[in-house]
């Protein structure tokens, strides 16, 4: 018996440590968790030997979660929306980042060093997506060309975040996000091309199916997505610019795994895994080096050259968390109800 | 009612002691007070500041019920009992039928087919059932392919994104609950009434309206409350088939709260939800008062 307890004993001491261990990483459901499943998980635990847990849910969701948990962390890892991952380390919720760990991010770009919390893990733009079948003599070179009275009743736009439609309004009208007021009377005249405002993706993606509302303020990976489905959509990036959107990658403050998650990150900026998750969503790869095809890279939305990101509309993500709420209150009083 | 005899049994009021009372009401004491303390939390956030771009609310405030004063969500509360108000009739009036059959049908599996129909929408998830309904009544949905395949129309009809395309698909979210508490009153009604106004010559129709109908008044006025009060509570079904551009009370809650983090003004309109709920279920019950009589005489 001392034998057999004494074989036991040396049998666990021989496993390494990190092997008895998961890295736990919070991210959205569905095909967000596979993208990063199938890419940065799959290197990360072939090459150190830790398994991946994933816990899923909504952006909100997951942040009330980790309020609640805030010292004991359920993940050690999170992905979340720039200016949302603001809202965590307000609450201090993400560990300061030491990027002496993380030597991938050396190649990355400008707009994905969000915070010293927090950093861009890809990238994308909110833009026009249309119909090409049901909408024929509009070829959307600005954003203005949304306020095309034969676009009545035909326009949707997300219900969960109007601040592309209302930073575009002020930037049309010689505003910016800061100063959005000046766009507010331009935005009301859009109220009558408005049809539906959608939930999330998956609404999105079947109102433009429909046909239900043949232009859309599309997340341009949804509107990919359906092109992919034999859906006939066009992604445009008018004149001033898609609205960027980074989602982003951090350290649970609190996580006791710390070392491996900085190894979860550095892969996650290796230049292949970038160069896969934007050939398997459509996006941008936020690191320099990444290699990708010239059919990918000549994508809108899909940015390749620091000029193609300086021509980007972008909201700054901590002015963003603190006018979001403005923003939709303003949004569901002037132009929703 | 009970009362407390010894430490650990009760008296019902009958006097019998009920040893295991006490351990069967536990569970429900327990839900009870985390509900009680849920509450509490919103009550506490309702009176609370809201900072921008933090979770942490700030000092104490009435600013989110004076804000509730505009006009817009004086519109949203009397929309969304409107819409109670209609899918609490429309259920009434087509799950009054269905439940009188599957009480009256005396063939068993016609009885069954019945109880199938109507209980399996409890089956589905309401995000699954509200989704057939946007296959229905989109612009190439079944009923617009039905209506331009017969050359009924030239461009389809919007059904998508209005109130009564709500309101159908609230129905049928709705008529389960309905038709069973609408069965269960009629089933308990005495069949010997019946039989005896048609022996002195009354018809069915007569029969049925001066004696079924009234008896089962309970249950229609149980039925229509519970519809009421259930619809008051709906959101995936208006925010999908809505689009946004028909918003009941829990989708403002959501576009507020969870949209944009303003959790007090969010724990507000949820307050002022439930006391408006608790109101209306108040004025109806004493506007049926009247008619609920009618039932034991």
């Amino acid at each position: 018996m001392k034998r057999l307890l004494a074989a036991i004993f040396a049998m666990s001491i021989a496993v390494p440590a990190h092997a008895q261990e998961k890295l736990v990483v919070s991210i959205w459901g569905g095909s967000w968790r596979d993208l990063v499943a199938d890419t940065v998980a799959k290197k990360f635990t072939r090459e150190t030997g830790v398994p991946v847990d994933f816990i899923t849910g909504g952006t909100i969701d997951r942040l009330n979660k980790a309020k609640l948990a805030k010292d004991n962390p359920e993940s050690d890892i999170t992905f979340t929306t720039s200016h949302v991952g603001w809202l965590y380390i307000d609450s201090g919720l993400f560990d300061k980042l030491e990027m002496s760990k993380i030597p991938n991010a050396k190649n990355l770009v400008d707009e994905a060093r969000l915070s010293p919390y927090h950093l861009g893990a890809w990238a994308y733009v909110y833009t026009i997506g249309y119909r090409t079948d049901l909408i024929k003599d509009i070829n959307f070179k600005s954003w203005n060309d949304l306020w095309n009275p034969e676009l009545k009743g035909k326009i949707a736009a997300p219900d969960f975040d109007p601040s592309h439609l209302i930073v575009v309004s002020a930037i049309l009208s010689g505003g910016d996000a800061e100063h959005w007021q000046k766009g507010e009377a331009k935005l009301k005249e859009l109220k009558p091309n408005f049809k539906a405002f959608y939930t999330d993706d998956a609404n999105s993606q079947q109102l433009l199916a429909s046909g239900e509302t043949p232009v859309q303020d599309v997340l341009s990976m949804n509107a990919y997505y359906m092109v992919g489905q034999g859906v006939p959509v066009t992604v445009t990036i008018p004149n001033e610019g898609g609205v960027l959107g980074v989602d982003s990658v951090a350290i649970m403050s609190g996580s006791k795994k710390t070392d491996i998650a900085y190894k979860f990150i550095n892969t996650l900026y290796d230049p292949e895994i970038q160069a896969n998750i934007a050939q398997q969503k459509k996006g941008s790869p936020v690191v320099r080096n990444a290699k990708l095809d010239a059919d990918l890279a000549k994508l809108p939305g899909v940015f390749t050259s620091p000029a193609e990101w300086k021509r980007q509309i972008i909201i700054d993500p901590k002015l963003r968390a603190e006018k979001l709420p403005e923003w939709r209150k303003w949004f569901s009083e002037n132009i929703m109800n | 009612m009970a009362v407390t005899s010894g430490p650990n049994e009760l008296i019902d009021p009958t006097g019998r002691r009920q040893p295991l009372l006490r351990i069967f009401i536990t569970p429900a004491a327990i839900c009870a007070m985390i509900y009680v303390g849920a509450m509490m939390m919103i009550l506490q956030f309702s009176v609370r500041e809201f900072i921008p771009g933090s979770l942490i609310p700030g000092g104490l405030t009435l600013a989110n019920f004076t804000a509730l004063l505009k006009p817009l969500y004086g519109h949203v509360f009397l929309n969304t009992l409107w819409i109670c108000f209609l899918t609490a009739s429309t259920t009434l009036i087509v799950g009054y039928p269905l439940a009188y059959a599957l009480v009256h049908v005396r063939h068993p599996l016609m009885k069954s087919a019945i109880l199938i129909i109507v209980i399996t929408p409890l089956f589905l998830g309401e995000v699954v059932r509200t989704y057939s309904w946007i296959i229905v009544f989109g612009n190439t949905g079944f009923i617009n392919s039905i209506l331009m395949g017969l050359s009924l129309v030239e461009q389809p009809v919007q059904f998508m994104f209005t109130t009564f395309a709500v309101v159908v698909a609230l129905v049928h979210v709705t008529i389960p609950i309905m038709v069973i508490m609408l069965a269960t009153a009629l089933a308990h009604v005495d069949r010997s009434y019946v039989k005896a106004a048609e022996s002195l010559g009354a018809r069915p129709i007569r029969a049925f309206l001066t004696i079924t109908l009234p008896l089962s008044l309970p249950g229609i006025i149980a039925g229509f409350t519970t519809a009421f009060a259930w619809t008051f509570s709906a959101f995936a079904t208006p925010q999908l088939i809505g689009g946004g551009r028909v918003n009941m009370v829990s989708n403002l809650v959501y576009q507020l709260g969870f949209a944009s983090f303003n959790f007090p003004f969010a724990a507000s309109l949820c307050l002022t939800a439930l006391i408006l709920t608790v109101a209306v279920l108040a004025l109806l019950r004493i506007a049926v008062r009247p008619i609920e009589k009618i039932g034991p005489y």
